[in-house]
């Protein structure tokens, strides 16, 4: 019965809306931020990367193409940085009251859901702006979407619980992240690389999401399904054992936090 | 029937000497301790039945705040098994979950779901928990204005309204001024004329004498009486 999370769905709720309320409440400038933030960083990095990356042939305007991967790799960061807070911070709870202790994480995840959300505004204006084709396939942003959440999830789950036993956990992983930038497509395609060297693209779920979100967008098609087969298979095996470690240590959460 | 079993229970603490990774690793190197075992809870056995008011006394340091914690389940035990068949409701940290930047109104929904209500329920207390606050004039009001008394009066309101089947109370009664006391004590009379089990972590000595029908003494972990309260209590004064 405990672990039926339909139950916690109004905690859930609550849990996000503290998340997302308590940010905007304390500037209102924070708010316009959440939106511009990612914009103004498109912008920098288009006048850094653009005279490079046009002989790509990408068939877009770089902006665009880069902005495509952007947005979700900032939800991908931002998500883990503070997910991987959510349990410390949120220490009086911890210690005090039972409830599924992933309901923490995950209502940090929706709060940035939102974020993301938010920035994706300006990035819907834009594609108008810069005249990309309307097509009903860009309807599977959303199931990728949903795809990546799940990703995200499991590596939240991991890392709160490890953060919580050692708390350079999250520097740590802020090196991995930087790493982890560069070898996904968000500032180049694919392409860019030689044939021989794109398997990691392939194992790299982060690519593979970015590279199925550009598909359903500019190139008004399908994913490659063998690829998105590949990044849920990871994010399963993920979710299953953080699951697992998670549950099993959830117990000492209290005596630690 | 009882309501809360306790079958050989051990809680022990692993005390983390590194705190980091790095700290760690670099104790390995040199061969350093990581981990020191604490032995909170020591076999405990007993069973608590459905409408018992149980005192639990014992010095600092003696696993009564542990004890409350195995049975809110918030941490769990290292051997032995724990029977929890009620819902339980912990008074142990008043307005957990608090946010300072939302108003009372937003907070008292957000720490009424954290504490197991319906947002339906809430909704229909609303009045009533506001009033029993006495802050109806700063209920939308953030509540990073409040002073410390308005503020334990607020979570107190909610955590009242939860109508839980097992009361946890750890040395809650140690704030808060005396007529809000007071009230605390007269709204745990109501509960226990309901007949909700209590579970009852105090220092002030008399108020366990009055208010509880059975005591249990903790020393180090170890339980060294389990009964009734006049001689539990005498026993643990005479070996302070
Ligand atoms: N989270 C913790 N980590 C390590 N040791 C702890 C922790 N909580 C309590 N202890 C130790 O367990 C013992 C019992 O503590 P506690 O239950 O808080 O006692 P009491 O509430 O009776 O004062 C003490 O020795 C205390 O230092
Ligand atoms: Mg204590």
């Amino acid at each position: 019965m405990r672990n039926n999370m339909l139950k916690y769905w109004e905690l859930i709720k609550h849990l996000t809306l503290r998340e997302i309320k308590g940010r905007y409440k304390q500037s209102f400038l924070g708010f316009f931020w959440i939106i511009l933030n990612p914009f103004f960083q498109m912008v920098i990095m288009s006048f850094v990367f653009s005279t490079i990356m046009k002989q790509q042939g990408l068939g877009i305007p770089y902006p665009i193409f880069l902005y495509a991967g952007l947005l979700p790799w900032l939800f991908f960061s931002n998500s883990l940085g503070s997910a991987m807070n959510s349990l410390t911070s949120n220490s009086s709870l911890v210690k005090k009251i039972y409830f599924p202790r992933e309901i923490l994480v995950l209502a940090t995840l929706v709060a940035k859901v939102f974020d993301f959300i938010l920035a994706f505004i300006i990035f819907a204006i834009l594609m108008l702006v810069f005249k990309i084709n309307l097509s009903w396939y860009m309807l599977l942003y959303i199931p990728i979407f949903f795809l990546q959440f799940f990703f995200t999830y499991g590596l939240s789950l991991l890392l709160s619980a490890l953060n919580l036993f050692y708390r350079d956990v999250q520097y740590l992983f802020d090196l991995v992240l930087t790493l982890w930038f560069y070898l996904t497509p968000v500032i180049y395609a694919t392409e860019f690389f030689p044939e021989k060297y794109r398997f990691i693209f392939k194992l790299n779920p982060m690519s593979v999401f970015i590279n199925a979100y550009r598909q359903v967008l500019f190139k008004g098609d399908f994913p490659k399904w063998e690829s998105l087969v590949v990044g849920l298979l990871i994010s399963l095996g993920l979710y299953l054992v953080s699951h697992r470690l998670f549950k099993k240590m959830e117990g000492t959460f209290a005596d630690v936090v | 029937m009882a309501e809360i079993i306790f079958n050989n229970v051990n809680k022990y603490f692993f005390l983390q000497h590194q705190k980091t990774l790095k700290e760690l690793v670099q104790a390995i190197f040199k061969k350093q301790k990581t981990l020191e075992r604490v032995h909170a809870l020591k076999n405990l056995n007993f069973f608590i039945k459905k409408g018992e008011v149980v005192g639990i006394v014992g010095k600092n340091g003696a696993g009564k705040s542990t004890l409350l914690k195995l049975i809110a389940g918030v941490s769990a035990p290292t051997s032995g098994s724990l029977e929890i068949k009620e819902m339980v409701s912990p008074l142990i940290e008043l307005g957990a979950g608090f946010h300072p930047e939302l108003t009372g109104r937003e907070n008292i929904f957000l720490n009424g779901v954290i504490l197991g209500l319906k947002e339906d329920y809430i909704k229909k207390k609303f009045n009533e928990i506001v009033a029993f606050s006495e802050i109806a004039r700063f209920i939308d009001t953030p509540i990073k204005y409040y002073s410390s008394g308005m503020y334990m009066r607020l979570a107190f309101s909610v955590a009242i309204f939860t109508d839980p089947k097992i009361l946890l109370v750890d040395e809650i009664l140690a704030v808060g001024d005396t007529a809000f006391q007071a009230k605390c004590l007269t709204k745990m009379n109501e509960f226990k004329d309901k007949g909700v089990t209590i579970i009852f972590v105090s220092h002030a000595l008399e108020t366990v004498r009055a208010f509880c029908t059975r005591v249990l003494y903790l020393k180090k972990g170890e339980l060294m009486y389990d009964g009734e309260v006049n001689k539990g209590i005498d026993q643990y004064i005479n070996e302070k």
